[in-house]
């Protein structure tokens, strides 16, 4: 009995249970506000949630992997909606989750057509032209000492500066449109690919690039063979942290002018006509994005890097 | 020790001497930064017109990202300075504002345009790009647009729109052939850019039928409920109004005061006396019913807003978002 209940198929099962008591308290609470129905249902969900998610975390295989962080997401969820509907929290200070999902698919042709705006025609080529400038200039660095005196202090004054105060003045050079929200990601993703990359440059052993020299291999070929794949961990590193910049560069230099579509302008309209729930819409696709940019950078540098330690059981 | 009792009672005595003449106190939000736009409130409060009321009231200037709508939903005002079609929209939205005094009777709003851009009249607008500012400031353009039948969204919309900063640069940089100015801001600042005024062209919105009620007094509808407080907000918009007959008669003095109260030192004397002169032609003239909120230039205000066809700034007719009252019980005081 002891050993059936450590099964799979009870951690899942208690999940199930807990999402099924979970619906139910959120429909009692909109059908009749907070009240004594509402807490056996409420009760029976905590319970069983927890329950479930001790069990699936100490597991080991995919499914529990999967299964734990879906299950607390849910959770999160679902004690947000509860909250909100308990307290009967005003929908301008903080929507339901429920009101934002309605908002995102109510409005979802003109978040698309944000989306479309702000990071496939701004984000993208600004990340591309940032960190491609960002390595090459690091490769040029690398090359030449007096570039290095010259340039690295200039790199690291340029990403001090605040986008609060650059992106008006790239809305004058630039105009409104794509091109300037996309020299605002340009400033802001060049300076932690630049860093990265010359210390990722510097990562080849000193032994290996003796072997090298041992081989009688030239500059070009030292580079290629040797310090730049033991620098992609380090590369890898910036570009993933290069996607969230981007992403806030982009949609904050949306705040300074726009043509009327865009994540930053929708935001910051929509939160001058107190439509919140677009608001947080607008920000969940963000949030989604970025997520998924990461993740997808995580996945190449996964096949490209397998032979790091850090990947190592 | 005798010495020590006696500074002691003597303090004790000076504190309840000031304590004895209690003032009410009340926050006004303004919709702008300081400038003469505001300058009745402020002449109300530097010529003591408050004090004499019995109010202590703190002016707190706005600015690009202050919504005047949600500080007092908020809590951080007992009173505001809001545009009536956000008011509106506001209301719509949950937060019960209730009109209570409209001081400006005139709209100040225009699009200002280049000549050197071709367009003469209204209906040319279709191809251009016209900037317009947002945050609750675009619901008369897009009224406007939607009367002339003019799509401003979407793949291929009829007129362009961008959404300006808070300055001309737009036009000056030949981005936008036209863009939203106030008579007497924006265009002034134009004009100390360096064209000339031949060299533009004005379409006000008054002139167009789609200009809406600007600046007014509006609190939350609870505040209404307890007698005192509408007692205290009578005295307000009877000293503020005084204030106002006072700005718009001395439009010079009324600048001065303006700038002394400027906190941030960027406002000019030029810039403000010009600003004052053209906001005390915005001011209702008649002494007897100034302030006093016209219901037909509320409908107007209403009907402008309802008239967009495919993107209505407010889809119903608003319910009790005006009263006479406390400006009925301030000009019996």
């Amino acid at each position: 009995m002891g050993r059936a209940l450590d099964s799979l198929a009870a951690a899942l099962g208690l999940a199930g249970l807990a999402v099924a008591s979970g619906l139910v308290t959120v429909a009692r609470l909109a059908a009749e506000g907070p009240g004594p129905s509402t807490v056996v249902p409420l009760l029976i969900t905590l319970i069983a949630g927890g329950s479930a998610l001790v069990r699936l975390s100490s597991r080991e295989g995919w499914p529990s992997r999967v299964a734990t962080p879906l299950l607390f997401g849910l959770i999160l969820l679902w004690g947000w909606e509860v909250v909100v509907a308990g307290f009967q929290v005003p929908r301008i200070l903080l929507p339901a989750p429920s009101a934002i999902g309605e908002a995102l698919a109510r409005a979802w042709p003109t978040l698309a057509a944000d989306f479309w705006q702000t990071f496939v025609r701004s984000v993208i080529p600004g990340y591309a032209i940032g960190s491609g400038a960002g390595f090459l200039v690091a490769v040029a660095i690398d090359r030449s000492p007096f570039l290095q005196r010259g340039l690295l202090p200039l790199g690291s004054m340029i990403s001090a500066m605040p986008i609060v105060g650059i992106a008006p003045i790239m809305v004058m050079w630039f105009g409104f449109d794509w091109q300037s929200k996309a020299a605002v990601v340009v400033v802001m993703t060049f300076f932690p690919m630049l860093v990265n990359t010359l210390a990722g440059l510097a990562a080849a052993g000193a032994m290996e690039r003796d072997l090298m020299r041992s081989y009688a291999a030239s500059y070009l070929q030292t580079l290629v063979r040797l310090r730049l794949p033991n620098a992609l961990p380090f590369i890898f590193n910036a570009l993933k942290l290069n996607s969230t910049l981007a992403l806030i560069g982009a949609i904050v230099a949306e705040f300074f002018g726009t043509p009327i579509v865009g994540m930053g302008f929708r935001i910051s309209t929509e939160v001058a006509r107190m439509n919140v729930d677009v608001v947080w819409a607008t920000i969940a696709l963000a949030a989604l994005a970025g997520s998924a940019s990461y993740g997808l950078i995580s996945l190449v540098e996964r096949g490209t890097t397998f032979w790091h330690p850090s990947f190592r059981k | 020790m005798r010495k020590l009792a006696a500074m002691a009672a003597l303090a004790a005595g000076m504190l309840g001497a000031g304590g004895a003449q209690a003032q009410d106190k009340l926050t006004l939000q303004l919709k702008w930064v300081t400038q003469a736009q505001f300058m009745g409130y402020y002449v109300a409060q530097d010529k003591g017109y408050y004090k004499e009321v019995g109010l202590d009231v703190t002016i707190k200037p706005g600015g690009p990202d202050i919504n005047p709508s949600q500080v007092i939903a908020g809590g951080g005002a007992d009173v505001v300075v809001d545009w009536m079609p956000s008011a509106l929209a506001t209301r719509e939205k949950g937060v019960p504002l209730v009109n209570i005094a409209q001081p400006f009777e005139r709209s100040g709003m225009m699009l200002t345009c280049r000549k050197d851009s071709g367009i003469t009249k209204p209906v040319e607008f279709k191809g251009k790009t016209l900037g317009v500012w947002f945050a609750g400031n675009e619901y008369p353009f897009l009224s406007w647009m939607s009367k002339l039948a003019f799509s401003t969204s979407g793949a291929n919309p009829d007129v362009k729109v961008l959404k300006q900063g808070f300055n001309v640069d737009p036009i000056l940089q030949k981005q936008a052939q036209c863009i939203s100015t106030m008579t007497y801001n924006e265009y002034w600042q134009i004009i100390d850019a360096g064209l000339k005024p031949d060299d533009l062209l004005v379409f006000k919105y008054e002139d167009q039928g789609v200009a809406t009620l600007e600046d007014g007094l509006y609190v939350l509808e609870s505040a209404l409920k307890d007698a005192k407080t509408v007692d205290k907000l009578a005295r307000f918009v009877k000293a503020s109004l005084k204030g106002w007959d006072y700005a718009v008669k001395n439009p010079k003095e009324a600048a001065d005061i303006v700038l002394e109260n400027d906190a941030t030192g960027a406002q000019t004397e030029k810039h403000q006396a010009r600003m004052a002169e053209e906001i005390a032609k915005l001011v209702g003239k008649d002494p007897k019913t100034v302030g006093r909120l016209d219901p037909a230039a509320y409908e107007r205000t209403v009907a402008v807003l309802m008239a967009g066809s495919s993107d209505p700034v407010i889809t119903k007719k608003p319910e009790g978002a005006w009263t006479h009252e406390v400006w009925n019980k301030a000009m019996g005081m």
